[in-house]
């Protein structure tokens, strides 16, 4: 009895360790879950937290829609299915929140699938996380790139490539009752099977899960694989129009490529994306001595993954406040364009300008609070030197529509869908710019095609109200103020050359009409341009069509500055009612200007000591701001 | 039994429900009103060999057509607001209602209620088609060119297949554009079409044979632009010109194209040599168009004298108004193959109009063409309209029926004369779509009807327009491959 109960006991002695393996066995789990989690709150701050306004314009920049003719346009190319669901996904950007969860769901589900695909275990896991972190450091990387990317599924394509190859390439013949040479076979046969059928539906990622069979079966099976690899691709298109001969074997990749300029350190992520993967097959056989340096190689994976995603995001100031304000001007959101254009600390875009003045001027203030606003300006930042990105390319079109100039606003819509294709913006701006012209059929073109789509039904059933009732423009933000401006617009014809803001400014500051509201647009422009004897002849045009009225603060600083610093001739402004702070204040910007000129210091350094006091003058902009800078 | 009679009932409700005949409702309200139906198809003349004319009813949620002939009817329908038409069953209908017309009577549902409306009709031509027509499909873009494509069509079924697609060679910003193409005498073994910017030339096929050309020499203004063939000698006349365009501020018209200087010249196939047939500098000479007999080149000049003597863009810029275009034509002998003076045959500028892109008539007798307010890009214009002349006794044939308060342009006859195709922008006003109009013997001109599409909806929702369409008696063999292999090869220069 005693020495069976000793044999129990060290029986029981034994089986300790086993606890020991269990903790062992639990450990990593942990880690793994804790860097799960990491991950996922590392996505949601990037995606959703930092980028929100990005995502929701690339989903904006995006086009899905439910017709056939659609869907045709998808599938003639490799890569179509993916690119058609991409696109479908990508609308849920819609809502940032929605979309960002979305993606995060996709890959976890990726993750999930090559764990157990691959059978990588726990303590390795995290190494599946350096493709998913290569996708999301694409999302966030792109800067002014947003505006030129042709892709309308660029979120999701790749992420639901990723996840497809990976479905793709699990072995799902080992659960068929049959040997082990048969399932080798099996596995052998699927190699040139998968590659052939999903080429078209999933462009290179096919050939990604034929490459991630070949890889988990034996390295004989490359024998198989390269020439899949080399004919598929080429036996597929051999009777396509639309691509060129070179294109073939990868098609689907994304290149950053802008005329004869391309930014490789874009395309990283894809690289990464691409081969990162192959290597899954062998974490398995990475021997663990000891947890800790897993562990301890997790924790460096994680650093490595949170500096990767802050050296990728794209923080530039500006570029966010562009997406932010436009999208204010075209939900006619007046006051966030404002609030978006004051909180702005360094010099901003001329496209920031632009959209600032189209909230002035539906409020009325463009020649009263103009110039309390920052004018200092500079070319957009981009994240690489390789694009320069202009205002035709960004929104050129929604502010050619708010200035009236619907003819302009089409043409540089259209052709920015030759170059980028059609996106719902584009067909929002489309649809404004026909209803103000009065092509109501052309209108209810987009407007079916709109209500064709997930998210734009609501702003399409809005539109169509228009189109039944033309006298709605008169009273709405979206219409009110372009319609007027339409009607006011002279008649000329000549070409932009890509120069949005001068083409508008030139049209305009010579434009005399009679209705107040366009008029101050007019006086508006002449004073930006600089322009005396437009300004005058705007100045004289307000003063015939508001007799009695005060002049708006701007005007009188620049009637001031006009007659007695730059010595204009034959001006008689006897006949203006001056505000006397307006008088005081030009008077002590020069006095202020003389002193500081007297000390010795040079044009900016007056600029900048002027700047608390007078920043918000005509006078200030005029000495300080010497060239209108426009692209 | 009662089992039998069970299986027996499902069976007939599983063959009601697969059959893609529809039946007329049990119960409806007559509304005494045409049905409003798009494309619009009712009282048009058609081919007897054109594709189902597939059509939708807006707003209803079902709808049912019924196709009468004589005492045979055949129904379409039932499936949401359209109609799709079996190929089949619309040839034998088409074939038995040759010379006369069909009935269709349609019924439409709404919230649970059947309207049934005034039939109306189809009727059914004599004489059929060219079989195929090309088109370049492309974004109603003005400038870029980084997706083009010129396409053919099957007008007996819905199959389309690309001729060539810029694509193949270049991408993007750097695109090439290709454009003008033509055949001679509606076939397609000698047949051309220009690219311009990325691998530039004149790619011709000449007896079925490609051949790549650079129709550009220091004599020419520039490379050369609109042609047309000869219908039966290996030669082609070209305008050569300087092209520029302008866009309006509030017109609808939207953009201005001018041609600040232009020429006309002939390239023989064979010899590969240019000749310069018109260069006078105060004409501005466009749109050669040869005559089926081969015996008159027709063009439209107009006449512009640059106030500094010169070639002044930005004067001409602000003188669009005036560049009004007359048609003419030089008679040519086929021995000799000399021009003789230029006749003017149309003056459209006493009209205060411009008329362009002459087409004449394989009798002879009929010349139609674009005219409208001014200068040669009609399709932009909103009171453009296809145009036919009787030669014979210089009047104006009556074509009101077949044009609409929209731009058409670019009209054309089929092979044996009784069909004029042309583009129009009547759909929405700024898509270009293609439509048909019978053209009797008698010389009476019939409503037009849009060339029909597989899916009703197709043209309200298809984003790119349908350009230039030529007819052809058959599809181009040359395939996209060889085409763009032959683009990556160097052109070979014209000698003169």
């Amino acid at each position: 009895m005693g020495s069976s109960v000793r044999k129990v006991l060290k029986e029981n002695e034994k089986k300790k360790p086993k606890k020991t393996d269990n903790k062992r066995w639990a450990s990593p789990l942990v880690f793994l879950l804790l860097f799960i989690v990491f991950f996922v709150l590392l996505a949601w701050y990037f995606l959703f937290m930092r980028n929100a306004d990005t995502m929701y314009f690339m989903q904006d920049r995006g086009w899905w829609n439910s017709t056939s003719i659609f869907w045709k346009d998808c599938t003639r190319l490799p890569g179509g299915f993916l690119a058609w669901a991409g696109a479908f996904l990508t609308q849920f950007f819609y809502y940032p929140a929605l979309g960002t969860a979305l993606l995060i769901v996709l890959f976890l589900l990726s993750f999930c699938l090559a764990k157990w695909s691959f059978k990588v275990p726990d303590e390795w896991s995290f190494l599946i996380f350096i493709p998913l972190t290569a996708l999301l450091c694409s999302d966030i990387q792109l800067g002014y790139w947003v505006y030129i990317l042709r892709d309308i599924d660029y979120v999701f394509y790749h992420p639901l490539g990723l996840f497809a190859a990976l479905l793709l390439s699990a072995p799902f013949w080992n659960f068929l009752p049959v040997n082990e040479k048969a399932k080798s076979r099996i596995a052998w046969a699927w190699i040139p099977v998968v590659a052939a059928l999903f080429y078209y539906p999933l462009g290179v990622y096919a050939l990604l899960a034929a490459a991630l069979v070949a890889v988990r079966t034996s390295w004989k099976s490359l024998l198989i694989l390269v020439p899949t690899l080399g004919l598929v691709p080429l036996l597929e298109t051999s009777g396509t129009t639309l691509m060129r001969p070179d294109q073939p074997w990868l098609y689907g990749f994304h290149k950053f490529i802008l005329d004869d300029l391309r930014d490789y350190s874009l395309e990283i992520p894809f690289y990464i994306v691409l081969v990162a993967p192959l290597f899954f097959p062998f974490i398995k056989l990475i021997k663990t001595k000891k947890l800790w340096q897993s562990q301890g190689i997790m924790l460096g994976v994680a650093a490595a993954v949170l500096s990767c995603l802050l050296i990728r995001d794209f923080t530039d100031y500006n570029f966010h406040a562009e997406l932010r304000m436009q999208r204010g001007v075209e939900e006619c959101r007046w006051n966030d364009v404002l609030r978006e254009a004051a909180m702005v600390k360094g010099p901003v875009t001329r496209e920031m300008v632009m959209f600032r003045d189209i909230a002035l001027i539906n409020r009325g203030e463009l020649c009263s609070k103009r110039y309390a606003y920052n004018n200092e300006s500079i070319p957009p930042v981009t994240v690489s030197d390789s694009i320069h990105i202009r205002i035709c390319d960004q929104a050129g079109d929604l502010i050619y529509y708010n200035y009236g100039e619907t003819i302009f606003g089409i043409r540089r819509a259209i052709e920015r869908c030759m170059h980028y294709g059609y996106s719902y913006y584009t067909l929002r701006v489309l649809t404004m710019c026909a209803i103000v012209n009065g092509e109501m059929d052309n209108a209810r073109k987009y407007l079916r095609l709109l209500n064709r789509t997930v998210f734009q039904k609501k702003w399409a059933k809005e539109m169509q109200r228009f189109v039944d009732d033309e006298t709605l423009m008169l009273t709405d933000d979206h219409f009110r103020m372009p319609l007027r401006l339409y009607n006011e617009g002279s008649e000329l014809v000549g070409v932009d050359d890509k120069y949005v803001e001068l083409t508008i400014m030139n049209k305009w500051m010579y434009t005399i009409t009679n209705d107040p509201e366009a008029q101050e647009v007019a006086l508006g422009c002449a004073m930006i341009m600089r322009n005396q004897q437009c300004f005058w002849s705007q100045v004289q045009q307000f003063y015939n069509i508001n007799p009695g009225k005060y002049f708006p603060i701007h005007v009188q600083e620049a009637m001031l500055f006009g007659v007695y610093e730059l010595k204009m001739e034959g001006i008689n402004l006897s006949f203006v009612k001056f505000d006397q702070r307006v008088v005081d204040r030009y008077q002590a910007f020069f006095e202020r200007l003389n002193q500081y000129s007297k000390q010795g210091l040079n044009e900016k350094q007056i600029g900048a000591a002027l700047r608390p006091e007078f920043g918000d003058t005509y006078m200030w902009d005029y000495c300080t701001l010497r060239e209108v800078q426009t692209n | 039994m009662l089992k039998r009679l069970f299986s027996f009932s499902l069976l007939i409700c599983i063959v009601a429900a697969c059959s893609k005949h529809p039946s007329v409702p049990s119960s409806f309200t007559e509304t005494n009103m045409p049905a409003s139906i798009f494309p619009d198809y009712v009282d048009v003349t058609v081919p007897p060999n054109i594709a189902p004319l597939n059509f939708l009813v807006d707003d209803v949620d079902d709808v049912v057509a019924e196709f009468k002939f004589q005492d045979s009817k055949v129904l379409f329908g039932g499936r949401d607001n359209k109609v799709q038409i079996d190929e089949k069953e619309w040839k034998e209908l088409l074939s038995s209602a040759r010379g006369k017309s069909l009935s269709v009577k349609v019924y439409t549902k709404k919230f649970g209620k059947w309207l049934a409306y005034n039939p109306f009709s189809i009727h059914v031509a004599e004489e059929e088609i060219d079989p195929y027509i090309s088109y370049r499909v492309l974004p109603p873009t003005f400038v870029g060119y980084d997706e083009l494509s010129i396409r053919q069509r099957n007008l007996t079924n819905f199959d389309e297949s690309i001729i060539y697609n810029n694509r193949q060679i270049s991408q993007g910003l750097e695109g090439q554009c290709i454009n003008c193409h033509s055949y001679q005498n509606y076939g397609t073994d000698n047949m051309m079409f220009h690219m311009r910017m990325q691998n530039p030339g004149t790619m011709i096929v000449y007896n079925g044979e490609l051949i790549f050309v650079n129709l550009k020499d220091e004599s020419m203004i520039s490379a050369a632009a609109y042609n047309s063939w000869h219908p039966f000698l290996p030669i082609i006349a070209f305008s050569t010109d300087h092209t520029m365009q302008s866009f309006h501020t509030r017109d609808i018209s939207k953009v201005e194209v001018m041609e600040s200087a232009s020429d006309i010249i002939i390239y023989d196939v064979k010899q590969n040599r240019v000749q310069t047939i018109l260069n006078d500098s105060l004409e501005l000479e466009l749109f050669p168009s040869w005559s089926p007999d081969g015996k008159w080149l027709y063009y439209c000049s107009a006449h512009y004298e640059y106030q500094k003597g010169y070639e002044d863009t930005t004067e001409l810029l602000d003188q669009y108004r005036v560049l009004q275009y007359n048609l003419y034509r030089l008679s040519f002998d086929l021995e000799t193959r000399t021009f003789g003076e230029p006749e003017l045959v149309y003056d459209a500028v006493s009209r205060n109009r411009s008329a362009v892109q002459p087409r004449v008539s394989k009798d002879g007798r009929y010349l139609v063409f674009a005219e409208g307010p001014n200068g040669l890009f009609h399709i932009w214009h909103t009171s453009a309209e296809a145009q036919m002349l009787d030669l014979k006794t210089g009047e104006l044939v009556d074509t009101k029926v077949m044009n609409s308060p929209l731009p058409e342009s670019y009209p054309s006859f089929s092979s044996n004369d009784r069909w004029i195709m042309f583009e129009s922008r009547r759909d929405d006003g700024n898509y270009t779509r293609t439509y048909f109009a019978y053209f009797d013997k008698q010389g009476k001109v019939h409503k037009a009807f849009e060339v029909p599409a597989e899916a009703p909806e197709f043209f309200r929702l298809f984003l790119r327009s349908w350009s230039r369409p030529e007819f052809m008696k058959e599809p181009v063999r040359i395939t996209p491959r060889q085409f763009s292999e032959k683009a990556l090869t160097e052109p070979i220069p014209v000698s003169k």
